[in-house]
């Protein structure tokens, strides 16, 4: 049997079992719910305080983009393979003639897709929804922008999920892992634990990298990158980061770098997965 | 499909859960696998499955089941004692074995037709709420419709009702193809109807390998039930082990390699005495630590 069919048939099964624990669902209203304030907010009030409440709005919109999207992937992804492990379909799935990759590339792609979708149709549906009711333009250019960009984040949170849910086999240590993950690329934003390293002294090249390296604040410079904002909006390593690289810069360091990392995390869990006890 | 294991050593962190563990199964044969619980019968099913990475050697008609799966694994079919409690349909769940064997959706039916599980009834139904007999039905269906040429069976007619349980032993005597069967069990109507021969583990090790009946004679034990009404051979049944468990029932437990010889004595002494006679089996098989046969090939 080919490793498409292989494929095909381990993700219909992982796209019913996703559907059916209605995490699709709840996606969908998450992302519903934070685009409709988008759109109430942003919209309408951009024409009473134009550009500056615009940006103000983009700026919080971006924000909660990227603090809301990796806590929705690594949850989404993070307790997948060890779970299946606990509860036995692993047992019954590889006792069929499928190969570890291919379940593998499969139940990665089903967790992606899930998470991507419903992002790729609620935020334009919402934006002409928006455009229709209150007769604004709609930003099409950072709407895009914020696309892709969140899907990057996505990939990379993913990636990193399945690599905790894969390594670490006790559900509980994973989830206060995922946890723990999540908080860390939080507080290396401009905005948290960065500010606070750089007013202690700490070595401001080090404070940067670490910030860099973080996929989280390069998708926040990314899309506030769309939005022109100013030294306060960016925070000291953002506004570094922005004389250094561009605009552009950013933008595609917000794409690549999760890319980058998400397909190094998904590479090194697929190793582990290929080789290690699968029960 | 043969098996070889050459010195295949598995641990799970300071556990070891089989130690240079060393048999060949030739193509066709079926072999029983007994053990304690966590004499490493799983680990061992599991690594044939490719599941776990071991040392030592597994081959598979010459072909290892990690490296050569795409080839080894379509040959190999298994029936877990208790089944995932997945909440898919049943529906959903043969439908992607069905493609990932290359089955049609009759062939499965069929087989679990003969066990008397209606697929098409309980398609709907969630994997999880069928009853554990109802789930091993369409576990067994899975695996004897893929045709396989290695079938690994975990206690396959624990959850099954007698009825169910012949029709299993029928069915795996009526496959076209003749399977290499490695059976984990220790039902006694299994191992009488399905195996030859029975390897033994304890803590890992392989400490017997030889054919199903002697082991049956030396391990597995029946109960011999005597009905009698004459007070007098009250002592001939006390001496020879049995004991009175009232309304004139006397009754003993016996190796199975002596009971026929104790029913000719008991038939030939007491004749005119015995009203009824009960020969059974005690299901399970007593594996006693430390009474190995035969110790591990080096």
């Amino acid at each position: 049997m080919s490793a498409k069919n292989q494929f095909v048939a381990i993700a219909r099964i992982e796209l019913a079992e996703v559907l059916r624990s209605r995490w699709l669902w709840f996606c969908v209203g998450t992302y519903a719910v934070l685009c409709s304030i988008f759109v109430l907010v942003g919209l309408r009030e951009s024409s009473v305080l134009g550009f500056t409440g615009m940006g103000r709005v983009l700026m919080s919109f971006s924000h909660a983009l990227v603090l809301l999207l990796p806590l929705l992937g690594l949850s989404a992804s993070g307790q997948v393979v060890n779970r299946m492990r606990d509860d036995g379909s692993l047992e019954l799935w590889f006792s069929h003639p499928v190969t570890r990759g291919a379940f593998f590339a499969a139940i990665s792609f089903v967790r992606i897709a899930v998470l991507v979708v419903p992002l790729a149709i609620v935020l334009p549906l919402l934006g002409v929804i928006g455009q229709v009711s209150f007769g604004q333009s709609v930003p099409w250019g950072f709407v895009t922008r914020t696309l892709v960009v969140a899907s990057a984040l996505l990939v990379v949170s993913v990636a990193i999920g399945l690599l905790v849910s894969t390594f670490v086999r006790n559900q509980s240590k994973a989830l206060m892992l995922l946890l723990f993950t999540w908080a860390l690329g939080v507080a290396l934003l401009d905005f948290a634990l960065v500010g606070l390293m750089l007013q202690w002294h700490v070595q401001p090249l080090l404070v940067f990298t670490l910030a860099a390296l973080n996929p989280v604040q390069d998708a926040r410079l990314a899309l506030l990158a769309g939005a022109d904002p100013e030294l306060g909006q960016l925070g000291p390593v953002g506004f570094f980061l922005a004389q250094e690289l561009g605009p552009t810069g950013l933008l595609v360091a917000g794409i690549a770098w999760p890319c980058v990392l998400g397909a190094t995390c998904w590479w090194v869990t697929l190793q582990r997965f290929r080789r290690g006890d699968l029960v | 499909m043969r098996v070889e294991l050459r010195d295949v050593t598995k641990s799970f962190g300071a556990v070891t859960a089989l130690r240079r563990v060393s048999f060949t199964l030739e193509s066709g044969e079926r072999v029983a696998l007994l053990g304690p619980n966590g004499s490493g019968k799983s680990t061992l099913t599991r690594s044939l499955l490719g599941m776990l990475d071991c040392r030592g050697e597994i081959l598979l008609d010459g072909l290892s089941p990690v490296a050569d799966r795409a080839r080894v694994a379509p040959r190999i079919a298994y029936v877990p004692q208790i089944a995932p409690r997945l909440a898919a349909p049943v529906r959903e769940i043969v439908a992607a074995v069905a493609r990932l064997r290359g089955l049609t959706r009759s062939a499965i039916e069929e087989i679990a037709a003969a066990l008397e599980l209606d697929l098409s009834a309980c398609a709907a139904r969630p994997f999880r709420s069928l009853s554990g007999g109802m789930r091993q039905k369409l576990g067994i269906a899975l695996a004897l419709a893929s045709r396989p040429s290695l079938l690994l069976l975990d206690e396959p007619t624990a959850s099954l009702d007698p009825r169910a349980r012949q029709r299993f032993f029928e069915l795996m005597e009526t496959l076209a193809e003749k399977p290499t069967v490695l059976l984990a069990s220790h039902r006694l109507d299994e191992i009488r109807h399905l195996v030859t021969r029975v390897l033994v583990l304890e803590d890992g090790v392989l400490t017997y390998d030889g054919s199903s009946r002697d082991y049956l004679g030396d391990h597995a034990q029946g109960v011999i039930e005597v009905l009698v009404d004459d007070e007098e051979v009250a002592r001939w049944l006390a001496v020879h082990g049995f004991h009175c468990t009232g309304s004139g029932w006397w009754m003993r437990t016996v190796k199975n390699g002596q009971r026929l010889d104790l029913v000719q004595d008991l038939t030939t002494h007491l004749r005119h005495a015995v009203r009824d006679l009960v020969v059974r089996d005690v299901e399970s098989i007593r594996i006693a630590k430390h009474d190995a046969k035969k110790e591990p090939t080096p």
